[in-house]
């Protein structure tokens, strides 16, 4: 075989070029299920991707793929099992939040944005309410910050320990997925009762939150509070000491410093690199400044350092929940802010520590209820740029297990 | 005419039911004594002259059989355990605690529509399923069950083993190729790699115990590890056994080496695109390799079908039946009556809120249950066979939960690393196992002369 290129192959007679129609596919040669473009290349890296050399083949992991976290389509050029380049293809999970939320007033927008990190939805509406706070100069009483802040890294804790099953389950294991989402389901079951809802919890609020701590969450709390550790202790057992795991994990995807600020990282990937940058520290918002906790770092950054920097956060979020529970002051959970919210014209810029890294909104207003423009910075997003250099020269195996410790999620990326 | 048309529209449905079975039965009847008065001499006559050949047919039928219901039990195995290592309740509607979904799967996969893709070639994509679950089914016919209840005795026992076995490979190869499917034909050539690799450390392991046995045929290791359990191989070959376990999970593609079918990675490898019972003879195939595999463990290592230990005591039932007369009579009609009572007394007089028929009942069952089990102690002490398939059993089932265990707590190892451990590590350590134990027989020999 020679150097191929499969743009050439023929259409059906008025068969429109739609690669989605089936009858499309049906008319084709039978050769041209290969997942390529249906128009001639437009660049030069096109026409490089999509040219194969002797021996290789082009594989379309995705958009149905059963480990790509969510609708992420990344087509492969293989060379046997080694994976020569890829083209990640973004955009199936595309639902134009931002451009809903410029039509959507302030109010509005906290349930718009809440889909977009599906697995830690409060950091989702935590950046945007902070951002109009700076817009209209509302002053949120200090027990709405506590209330924040206990059920932001609540919410943290369920993410993370999802993040621990389903990187297991891209390695093939079985078991840990299982036990993570036990303790990921009491902790939704918790914010359920605080919030009302399991996974997209519409809570804050622009100058406080929705609804005080109750009897009901509290108990549940102060239940699961005394086995967290022993439970999280648990599913890291099931990894930590398995040898084919650290074998697989060590030294795989590893990304150094310099790079990983150069690709804009943050979150625990970035501090997996050795990199001390957490935004509760580097830029304090709410009351995280009055606790006290770590910011632990790794020096390696590969896929094992990922993941036990994530472990090691989910304890620094439980000393924080711990503080926040002694410290919890009495008072008003909500500003008093008007029903109809016109700021006056001006942007604004707001940052949080999300389980993924850096989220942060940045808004514009014009004067009216609505805004004029948002814009989301996604670390999901953020992070896939790394999903090219670090998985070139790796097997298909090792591609999901880096996906996996990158932890991206497709709701975020694709926005 | 017309009066058995009319005599036959005034019959109700169980007179037209009788008068239709009554002649058919009758006629049956007849024509069965007159086959078997006619050509039932003749017939045992051929039969018995090709002993060989209605055995081995014999055979066959039993252990194509056997393995419909092994695969359902291993199945409802793996889905029940895996479920409690996960913390789950696991299957619990479809009979009881969920004994039978694997039957209903079974039925399942029986309707769904079974169709090939287009662009597959559909006479391998067809017979590659076959491929597998022959190759996986006719190597159960050398395996010993117990004494005198295997398929076939032969003195290359070992070596048909595997070579049987590595056929299957040709299907998995089969089905992956003519998928028209890039995973699947990643799927297909991963396990002609895996599988080729691990036979070779797989069929060294064994070379120890075949130095130490003497001979190839199954039958003759099983009996030569007869007597107390330390007889057993596995105390002599202690490294065979773990590299022969060890390989044996790769040939059988079960985690943490299912790379064929790594549903993270090649969404199900060979499988991905078969649908229907097609792909329930691959699944059917996997759980039979799995039984097959722990009985090989068994066989070669663990003793096979002798108890660990001699049965201690002098055992002679000896109870001539013709001798009691009209006694026997007596027992058999007063022993179920008497039991049935015995069992339902304690009931009876312990509970006053338990009406005398339920403790009747009660009673039967335990009476029934205390005969049967007489019976099977009895066979056991008496009936060889028994013992030793009650033994196998027991140990091969253990080895099969091994494997599942195996599944639900190890994740899966790379290409790379399968293939390293493999050649750099397993085939050294068998062949190491072979000198060491070559060595050992010679030395052993020259301090006896």
């Amino acid at each position: 075989m020679t150097t191929t290129s499969h743009h050439d192959a023929p259409l059906g007679p008025g068969v429109s070029g739609s690669s989605d129609d089936p009858r499309v596919a049906l008319d084709r040669d039978l050769g041209v299920f290969e997942p390529v473009p249906p128009y001639p290349p437009r660049t030069e890296r096109e026409a490089e991707f999509y040219t194969l050399a002797d021996g290789q083949l082009l594989i379309n992991m995705g958009p149905q793929h059963p480990s790509t976290h969510g609708v992420l389509r990344v087509v492969l050029k293989l060379d046997g099992e080694r994976v020569v380049d890829l083209d990640p293809v973004l955009g199936y999970l595309h639902r134009g939040v931002e451009k809903l939320c410029e039509n959507a007033d302030y109010h509005h927008v906290i349930s718009q944005v809440d889909p977009l990190e599906y697995v830690s939805s409060l950091f989702n509406e935590w950046a945007p309410v902070m951002a109009f706070e700076q817009l209209l100069d509302v002053q949120v009483p200090r027990r709405a910050e506590y209330i924040r802040v206990l059920s932001g890294e609540l919410n943290r804790i369920a993410s993370h320990s999802l993040f621990l099953g389903w990187m297991a389950l891209d390695l093939g294991g079985l078991t840990p997925i299982l036990w993570s989402f036990i303790e990921r389901d009491e902790i939704v079951e918790l914010l359920a009762s605080l919030t009302g809802q399991r996974m997209l919890f519409n809570y804050f609020r622009i100058g406080g939150v929705n609804g005080d701590l109750n009897h009901d969450f509290m108990s549940r709390l102060g239940d699961w509070m005394g086995r967290a550790t022993e439970q999280i202790d648990a599913g890291m057992s099931l990894l930590n000491e398995n040898e084919i795991f650290v074998r697989r994990m060590r030294d795989l995807g590893t990304i150094d410093t310099a790079q990983a600020l150069r690709m804009c990282f943050s979150g625990p990937n970035l501090r997996a690199t050795g990199v001390p940058f957490d935004v509760r520290r580097a830029h304090p918002y709410s009351v995280y400044p009055e606790l006290d906790f770590d910011i632990p770092t790794r020096a390696e950054g590969d896929s094992l350092a990922r993941y036990l920097l994530r472990m090691d956060e989910v304890r620094q979020s439980l000393r924080i929940i711990d503080q926040c529970l002694h410290q919890m002051p009495d008072g008003p959970i909500m500003a008093k802010v008007p029903r109809l919210l016109r700021p006056r014209p001006g942007r604004a810029y707001a940052a949080v520590e999300a389980p993924r890294g850096q989220y942060a909104t940045y808004a514009i207003s014009d004067g009216t209820h609505q805004p004029f423009r948002m814009r989301i910075h996604d670390p999901s997003f953020i992070h896939l740029q790394a999903v090219g250099p670090l998985m070139e020269g790796h097997l298909i195996a090792d591609t999901m297990a880096i996906m996996a410790s990158l932890d991206p999620i497709m709701g975020g990326v694709d926005k | 005419m017309t009066v058995i048309s009319r005599g036959w529209g005034r019959l109700t449905l169980p007179g037209k039911l009788v008068f239709t079975l009554v002649p058919l039965l009758l006629a049956v009847t007849v024509g069965l004594v007159a086959a078997i008065v006619l050509l039932g001499a003749p017939l045992v006559a051929v039969l018995t002259d090709n002993l060989p050949i209605v055995r081995f047919v014999v055979a066959v039928t039993i252990v194509l059989l056997m393995t419909i219901p092994t695969a359902f039990l291993i199945i409802y195995m793996e889905m029940k355990i895996i479920a409690l290592m996960n913390l789950r309740i696991g299957p619990d509607r479809v009979g009881p605690f969920g004994s039978l979904l694997s039957v209903v799967h079974g039925l399942k996969v029986l309707m769904k529509e079974d169709f090939t893709p287009t662009g597959a070639d559909a006479t391998v994509f067809t017979w590659a399923p076959v491929v597998v679950y022959l190759a996986s089914v006719m190597t159960l016919l050398v395996i010993p069950f117990a004494p005198g209840l295997y398929g076939q005795d032969m003195n290359i026992g070992l070596l048909y083993f595997f070579a049987i076995s590595g056929l299957g490979v040709v299907g998995l190869l089969m089905g992956g190729w003519s998928s028209y499917n890039k995973y699947s034909l990643l799927g297909g050539l991963r396990s002609a790699a895996q599988v080729i690799s691990y036979e070779i450390p797989l069929t060294l392991s064994v070379v120890g115990v075949i130095l130490l046995a003497g001979t190839m045929s199954l039958n003759a290791i099983v009996e030569n590890q007869s007597g107390w359990f330390t007889d057993w191989y596995v105390f002599q070959q202690p490294l065979g056994a773990l590299i022969f376990f060890i390989a044996a999970t790769a040939e059988a593609n079960r985690t943490p080496f299912d790379l064929t079918e790594a549903d993270s990675e090649i969404v199900a490898g060979f499988a991905t695109e078969y649908s229907g019972m097609r792909f329930g003879f691959f699944f059917f195939a996997e759980y039979v390799n799995v039984f097959i595999m722990s009985a090989l463990t068994v066989t070669l290592f663990f003793g096979g079908w002798n108890a660990p230990f001699p049965w201690p005591f002098e055992t002679g039932v000896a109870i001539d039946l013709a001798s009691l007369g009209i006694g026997l009579l007596l027992l058999v009609a007063i022993a179920p009556v008497a039991l049935t009572l015995l069992f339902a007394a304690p009931f009876w007089i312990a509970s006053t809120r338990l009406k005398g028929w339920h403790a009747l009942i009660i009673g039967f069952v335990l009476a029934n249950l205390f005969i049967v089990g007489l019976l099977g102690a009895w066979a056991y002490v008496e009936l060889d066979w028994v013992a030793g398939i009650l033994w196998f059993m027991l140990k091969t089932y253990v080895f099969v939960f091994i494997f599942v265990w195996m599944r639900g707590t190890l994740p899966r190892v790379r290409i790379d690393q399968l293939m390293d451990f493999a050649w750099k590590w397993l085939m050294e350590l068998a062949f190491l196992n072979i000198f060491i134990t070559a060595a050992a027989i010679i030395i052993v020999e020259q301090l006896r002369s």
